[in-house]
């Protein structure tokens, strides 16, 4: 499947958050060249605009507010509140990501300590 | 060339055994890995295990992952993807000096490779080919920008005659360069190409054959453009520097690796095919060299099997084992990323990434050689059929193994973050951009720590051929 929304290479809307207000659209450069495959049995949460499908509701979301101009304000609230749902999901992530860098990071000094 | 092949998928698939093996035997034997063994050039000898060189090594690309999936500000990450500055096209001049440059060239290595000394160090053919051209001029592909389109002389030989202009097949794609890649690097293993000037100017000619035959029948561009295996190595080489050409044609400054976001030119699996053709061949050169493929090797050989066939079945097993563990790996964003992009599409924009990785081990191998051998080339190229006799040879500093060390930490390193930087176009969910690199970033660590084997192996010549 491909899409063809003219809106995608618009200029993000104002008022959006702080990191998605640069001149030049943020995700998905090139949308024609996407090719999707879609399990017949699949749920699927489709993008109102460009038909994109999305596994889940917050992807569709996030997709909106991102790649398409003019949202309502429902569309608008579902953007701010995923991205809340995405940066709380980012931060757990980093703590993760920190800690396994600790590990790595101690570990190899031991290792250095031991064989090296 | 650069070297390795089946064992790589080997060392990757026991990567994780290796390591616990080997951590188990070091105690006992406490190996001396060579780093930076390029052939014929450093000697810098790390006096660590060789399994905990290369567990660092998986480690750096590993926690590069960790410390770029930090970065999660999509405008400064599209900043650094997008960052450019147009640059002046070079003149009419430049072109017509850099076509006729291509052209001395090829005259001089076939002139000097027939007729000139049969021996690798004063012929002006093996030192143009191997140093001139493999060495330095590939290197400044991916450092600096691709100028082969303007060089090549087998273009302008093949587009000076008329063509019958065929449709060029649309199912073949890019796999007629695939194959004429993997018959090069083979052609390179099995024959002493390297040591014997009437050989290489040989095939020098033949590839001269081929080309003018392809772009007579199908038209010079599409045959250059889709199944000739030099230019599309070039090209793609090319994508890893700084200056390529924009879409709308003009040259382009960017942030050197910033161009392999672009998936535009890769059409399908056949294009996906190539790319990691020239990561595999890479590889593929190396791993020939080590003992360890002679001990796998020399069983087939004591059997009574033709050597020939034997490099040609590792070398076919080895390369469908490295596309199969690519698409495996794309298939792996599928699922973790928690998408509907069709797997074929991943495997295409994740594509490109993997240039890096074959430009720093490239690097590693072939600047030793570049920066030695050049004097001498330059020497010989003063009277190309009696050379003098005695040529400088420039001593490389021991620090360059380093460099090969750092190449080939570095490949993988600006891999991620092309990676980073895709998942950042694809997906509008930044988890799913952090998730769907799982499979390539194991796939990265994995070629990261064969690529770190094979340089820690004293280099030698394939055996049995």
């Amino acid at each position: 499947m491909s899409r063809d929304d003219a809106t995608a290479d618009g200029s993000p809307h104002a008022g959006m958050p702080a990191d998605a207000t640069a001149a030049t659209p943020l995700t998905e450069s090139d949308p024609a060249d996407d090719h999707y495959d879609v399990p017949s049995d699949a749920t699927v949460v489709t993008c109102p605009r460009c038909g994109r499908p999305f596994v889940r509701e917050r992807h569709r979301d996030l997709h909106l507010g991102q790649a398409h101009a003019g949202l309502g304000d429902d569309e608008r609230a579902a953007y701010e509140a995923a991205r809340d749902e995405e940066a709380d999901e980012l931060r757990r992530f980093r703590i993760l990501s920190l800690g396994l860098l600790v590990v790595i990071y101690f570990g190899f000094l031991f290792l250095y300590a031991v064989a090296g | 060339m650069d070297r390795h092949s089946r064992s790589a998928r080997v060392a990757r698939r026991a990567a994780p055994l290796a390591v616990a093996a080997l951590a188990a035997l070091a105690s006992a034997a406490r190996v001396a890995a060579h780093a930076g063994g390029v052939r014929s050039a450093t000697r810098e000898t790390v006096t660590v295990p060789t399994w905990l060189f290369l567990a660092t090594g998986g480690a750096v690309v590993g926690a590069s992952f960790l410390l770029a999936s930090a970065v999660t500000d999509r405008a400064y990450i599209r900043r650094i993807d997008t960052w450019g500055r147009a640059l002046p096209d070079a003149g009419r001049v430049a072109r017509l000096l850099a076509r006729a440059l291509g052209l001395a060239a090829l005259a001089v290595t076939v002139v000097a490779g027939l007729f000139g000394p049969g021996t690798a160090t004063e012929s002006a053919a093996v030192l143009i080919v191997w140093v001139g051209w493999w060495a330095a001029f590939v290197l400044s592909a991916y450092l600096f920008g691709n100028a082969w389109p303007a060089v090549d002389p087998f273009r302008v030989i093949a587009g000076a005659l008329p063509s019958l202009d065929r449709p060029y097949p649309e199912r073949l794609g890019s796999w007629p360069a695939v194959a004429g890649l993997l018959a090069l690097v083979y052609l390179e293993v099995v024959t002493p190409m390297a040591d014997d000037p009437r050989l290489l100017t040989g095939l020098v000619l033949g590839y001269l054959g081929v080309s003018v035959v392809g772009s007579v029948v199908f038209g010079v561009d599409d045959w250059f453009d889709t199944a000739d295996p030099v230019s599309r190595l070039l090209d793609a080489y090319g994508r890893v520097a700084p200056v390529a050409r924009g879409t709308d044609g003009g040259l382009r400054l960017r942030i050197p690796g910033m161009a392999l976001t672009d998936a535009e030119w890769i059409d399908g699996r056949d294009d996906i095919g190539f790319v990691v053709a020239v990561v595999f061949v890479t590889t593929y050169d190396g791993f020939v060299g080590t003992a360890v493929w002679a001990d796998i090797a020399r069983p087939f050989i004591e059997v009574g099997a033709p050597a020939l066939i034997v490099y040609l079945a590792a070398m076919l097993a080895g390369y469908g084992l490295f596309l199969a563990l690519y698409l495996a790996s794309a298939r792996a964003a599928r699922r973790t990323a928690d998408t509907y992009l069709a797997p074929g599409e991943l495997a295409r924009r994740f594509a490109p990434s993997l240039l890096a990785i074959a430009a720093g081990y490239h690097l590693a191998h072939n600047l030793a050689t570049a920066l030695s051998l050049s004097p001498t080339l330059a020497v010989v190229l003063t009277s190309p059929l009696s050379p003098p006799a005695t040529h400088p040879v420039v001593l490389v500093p021991g620090g360059v193994g380093g460099v090969g060390v750092a190449a080939v930490l570095g490949g993988p390193l600006l891999a991620v973050w092309v990676a980073h930087s895709t998942a950042y176009d694809l997906f509008p969910d930044r988890l799913q951009a952090v998730r769907s690199q799982y499979g390539v970033t194991v796939a990265m660590v994995a070629y990261t720590m064969a690529s770190l084997w094979i340089v820690s192996r004293p280099a030698g010549a394939p055996p049995f051929v």
